[in-house]
Formats: C-alpha cells, sequence, structure tokens
C-alpha cells in the first residue's frame, strides 16, 4: 500500500532524508520511530504530497506521489504534528467543511459529521470553538476530520506528542480500531512503547537514514533487553562495582551519571543476582531498578552493532 | 466548486466570529458621518453637498481596506496548520485564494451598501440611470478585487501578520492626497499635480460622474484602464503565488 524506495530530500545545507526505503502492506500499521529531526514529519510529508523529494520514489495507495499527487490527495488522510484545524470554526463545522472539500455534498457532509462526533466521543464538544479544546480532544477531532472520507491510508504524525496518559491511551484504542478496520496506517512516534503497542511493523531513522527495520518483536530480541541499573553514592565505587559484575552480560560503566548497567537476560532472575552482589560488598548503593529500553538504548546499541536486517 | 464554497462559507463565518465584516460595514459609516460633520463647512465643494462629494472616497477606502484585510488573512492562512492540511486535500490549488477573493467581493458589497445607505440618509441620491448606478456599483468591486489579488499576493509571499499593516501606508497616503476628501485648489501647490493625476482622484472623480450620470467618456476609459490594468497584472502574479512550487 506505500512502497518507498531510495528517498532522498536535501534541504540547503541539510540532508532531511537519505535514501530510505521501506514498504507497508495493506491493512497493517507501521511506525516510523526516531528523535526530534531523524526525518519522519519529512517522510510525512512526501508521501502525503506537500513536500517533493529531492531523488527517490514513493507509491501511496497505487499512485505516484510526484506525478499522480491528485489522486494520491483522495486516498490519504493526514494529521500534522499541530492542529490543522480551523479555530475558529467549531468542532462539527469543521468536520462538515474536511467533508465539503472532499467532495460531499453539504447533508451527506453534515450526516457524516455526525456520525463521526459520535464515534469520537466528541458530542458535548461539537458546537464550541476548537480552539476552546483540550490537548486530547483536538487530537481526537483532527484524526475524526482525516477519516471524514474513510481513507485507504492514514498518516498520523506524532498522533500522542504532549497527550496526557489518559488522552493517549484513547488515541492508541482509535488507532487499534482502524487497523482493523483495514485501513493502513502510517505514524511517526519517539516512543519505543508506542511503536510497541500499536504497529505491526516499525522502521527506525536516524538523521535521515533508515538505522533498523522489521516488526516489534525482532527488533526487542535484538536491541530490546529490559536492563539492570544500579547507581551508587560515591564515583570511585562505579568501577568497583563494575569489576564484581564483570561476568554478567553487557555491563557497562556511566561514571558521569554514577551508575552501572546489567542487561538483563534473565529479567528478575539479573535484577536478584545484582543485588546479592552488591548486598556482599561495601558499595555504598543508593538505586537499583529494572529499566525497559528507551529509544536512546535502541540508538545506543545500533551505533554499537552492525544490525541484521 | 464545492470546495471554494465550503471554503468562502468558512471566511465568512469565521469573519462573523472576528468581526472583520462588522469592521468592514462600520468604517466606512463612521468615516463618512465623521468626515461630513466635521468638514461640510470649512471645504468648498460648490454647489454639491459635501457628503455627496466625499462619498466616492469613503467607497474607495473601504476597497482598499477590504484588500489590506485580505492581505492579512493570506498571511495568516500561509502559516496555519489549516492551510497545510489544505494542500493533502483533493482540492485545487487556487482554490483557497478564490475563497479569499469571493470573501472580499462580499465585504466590499456590503461596505459599498452600508456607505450608500448612510449617504442616502444625508442627502446622497443615485440620478444617473441604470447604466450609470451599475457602473457605480460594478467599479468598486472590480478595484477591491484588483487590490485584494495584489494584497494577496503579498500576505502569501511575506507569510506573517503585519503585511496588512504595511499596505495601511500606501493607502493613507493614496486616499489622504487625493481629490477625494477636498478640491485640487485646497491642496497647496506643490502637490497639485500629484493630487490631480493620482488613481485615487481618477477613480473618485469618476465615481462621482457616475453617481450623478455625468461622467465623461474619456474619464471614463482612464478610469476603467487601471482598474482592469490593475486586475489583470495583479492577478496573474497572485495566481504565480499560488502556485509556485513548495
Amino acid at each position: 500500500m506505500i512502497e518507498v524506495s531510495q528517498l532522498t530530500k536535501a534541504y540547503p545545507g541539510v540532508a532531511a532524508l537519505s535514501d530510505v526505503s521501506f514498504s507497508v502492506p495493506a491493512g497493517s500499521v507501521m511506525a516510523l520511530l526516531g528523535h526530534n529531526g531523524a526525518g519522519k514529519s519529512t517522510t510525512i510529508q512526501i508521501l502525503s504530497t506537500l513536500v517533493q523529494p529531492t531523488s527517490g520514489r514513493a507509491v501511496v495507495a497505487g499512485y505516484d506521489v510526484v506525478h499522480q499527487p491528485a489522486q494520491v490527495r483522495e486516498r490519504i488522510g493526514v494529521t500534522g504534528q499541530d492542529a490543522c484545524l480551523d479555530l475558529l470554526l467549531t468542532g462539527r463545522e469543521n468536520l462538515v467543511l474536511f467533508g465539503r472539500l472532499r467532495g460531499l455534498r453539504r447533508r451527506a457532509a453534515s450526516r457524516r459529521a455526525d456520525e463521526l462526533i459520535e464515534q469520537f466521543d466528541l458530542g458535548d464538544a461539537a458546537g464550541r470553538p476548537v480552539q476552546t479544546y483540550s490537548g486530547g480532544m483536538r487530537r481526537r477531532i483532527d484524526i475524526a476530520a482525516a477519516l471524514v472520507a474513510p481513507p485507504r491510508v492514514l498518516f498520523l504524525d506524532e498522533p500522542t506528542t504532549g497527550l496526557d496518559p489518559c488522552s493517549r491511551r484513547q488515541v492508541w484504542a482509535l488507532v487499534t480500531e482502524l487497523a482493523a478496520r483495514e485501513v493502513t496506517v502510517l505514524l511517526t512516534t519517539q516512543y519505543l512503547e508506542e511503536a510497541d503497542v500499536l504497529s505491526d511493523s516499525i522502521v527506525i531513522l536516524n538523521s535521515g537514514r533508515v538505522v533498523a527495520s522489521g516488526t516489534a518483536e525482532t527488533l526487542k530480541q535484538e536491541t530490546g533487553h529490559s536492563y539492570c541499573e544500579v547507581t551508587v553514592g560515591h564515583p570511585d565505587d562505579v568501577t568497583r562495582l563494575a569489576a564484581m559484575l564483570a561476568d554478567l552480560d553487557g555491563v557497562e560503566a556511566v561514571p558521569a551519571n554514577n551508575t552501572v548497567s546489567v542487561r538483563a537476560v534473565d529479567g528478575v532472575g539479573t535484577l536478584a543476582e545484582v543485588v546479592r552482589r552488591t548486598d556482599r560488598s561495601e558499595v555504598a548503593v543508593t538505586d537499583i531498578s529494572l529499566r525497559r529500553p528507551t529509544l536512546d538504548d535502541v540508538f545506543l546499541h545500533l551505533a554499537r552493532e552492525p544490525l541484521a536486517r | 466548486m464545492t470546495a471554494v464554497a465550503a471554503l468562502t462559507e468558512r471566511l465568512v463565518r469565521v469573519a462573523l466570529r472576528d468581526f472583520d465584516l462588522l469592521i468592514g460595514i462600520a468604517t466606512p459609516v463612521a468615516t463618512l458621518l465623521g468626515l461630513n460633520a466635521a468638514l461640510r463647512h470649512i471645504i468648498d465643494t460648490g454647489t454639491m453637498s459635501y457628503a455627496d462629494y466625499v462619498l466616492p472616497a469613503i467607497i474607495v477606502q473601504a476597497m482598499l481596506l477590504g484588500a489590506v484585510t485580505t492581505a492579512e488573512r493570506a498571511a495568516w492562512e500561509q502559516s496555519s496548520g489549516f492551510t497545510i492540511r489544505l494542500r493533502a486535500q483533493p482540492v485545487s490549488e487556487l482554490a483557497p485564494m478564490t475563497a479569499r477573493m469571493l470573501y472580499c467581493l462580499i465585504r466590499g458589497a456590503l461596505a459599498l451598501a452600508a456607505a450608500v445607505a448612510t449617504a442616502h440618509l444625508l442627502g446622497f441620491r443615485l440620478t444617473g440611470g441604470i447604466t450609470n448606478t451599475t457602473g457605480f456599483v460594478v467599479l468598486p468591486l472590480i478595484l477591491t478585487l484588483a487590490l485584494s489579488l495584489g494584497a494577496d499576493a503579498t500576505g502569501t509571499w511575506l507569510r506573517r501578520s503585519g503585511a496588512g499593516q504595511l499596505l495601511l501606508i500606501p493607502q493613507l497616503i493614496l486616499v489622504l492626497a487625493s481629490t477625494g476628501l477636498a478640491p485640487a485648489d485646497s491642496f497647496p501647490e506643490w502637490i497639485q499635480p500629484f493630487v490631480r493625476h493620482q488613481p485615487v482622484s481618477q477613480i473618485t472623480g469618476t465615481l462621482r460622474g457616475l453617481a450623478t450620470g455625468n461622467a465623461a467618456v474619456s474619464d471614463l476609459v482612464i478610469t476603467a484602464a487601471w482598474c482592469v490594468g490593475l486586475l489583470v497584472a495583479l492577478g496573474s502574479i497572485a495566481v504565480r503565488m499560488q502556485r509556485r512550487p513548495r
């Protein structure tokens, strides 16, 4: 449903994307994972025909984004990072407006708006200007507007950035529901957890390049062990502690943070072993915790080891 | 077409909420009443009442102000998320600008009607017959459309608010230093050549002629050339601004 090959976008002085290739099968959810400036938004902008690539090719819903933008636009829905609605209009007026922009007659657009208001649980707010909405409500109405004419492909650019945990869960539930209805979804996120929960496959971007791709499962196996992190009270203890744990897997001392981390191959078992060893020593430990990998850990890991795709 | 209608409706709804339409109607009414009260015994306009004399200038100024708000709106829209999203919709790239132009015509027509209605209360009458009256209505609308196209290109190019304020200065000079507010003889001698020949003087003079049915053909031709020339020149720039690659 989305085919991207060797996509490159150069802005004066910056290569926003270099040689990016991936494909998203129909009806699946793919997450583009990366930091700010990794090229996620640029990718979405190119695929939604907003920006022209410098080179490379992208096909969305069977049409080339450069040569057949009109056909692509009829088949996609897009939400941006900021609210992309008219803030002075009410939620309902925005939905009707987008319906009419998709070629629906006034009455049909009005009916569709009512359906979406109910589906997205916006009944109470539908008559208020969008500028009075909370962040979570704005995101919901924003996604609703992208669904006015059911799209084949939906692009969600950081759909949960800046949302409180409850609103984030609501957006997650929405994406899952869409995927069940065979909509192909490409979303961007900075959170590994989010990519993990929502997507069938993940592409990790760093500085405009694809550094890893695969299913959440394979990426986790390759990069994603939880690890056990020990914080000590004194910088000198970092080397001592690291020496004591040296025979364990993936030991890493970070003197700057007063921490030593150990890859938790056995999960809680590893934690127990670390606790046993530090207990016997005279090292003053201030904290021991089991942590899930963050995006930073994945990047660090990828930078260390060449990755089999 | 549905898209243009929907986008125009949006602009009208927004203008009702941010009071732009109200301002568009109230400004010519207040200016006409104010100037008439202050200047009707001071400026000598011969046999013509001052309200009759100044009405065309009030109308031209309302049309110019309409263009200024178009610049502001175009600039604001360039940076709004709504417009960015609009570009990913199956909508013609000229649809948003067309909607802005339709809105400026609606605003212009309402301002014109308000100005004429107020002047009517002060004794003004359109006595030139149907052809002249049609000209009296159409000419300001062509003017506001032409200038709005130019303003739209400016706003689209500048992409930030303040685009409108920039255009306020030339419009203010053109209106104040014109024969629209006072006959050329009442200006200092050194500025009289400019006052006599600048476009606002030209157009207000023609409108005065159309109101009474005394417009000279040569005068009409010059004014029509101004308006149509501006329409074509500024229109082609505005269309090019909308079509430029991003």
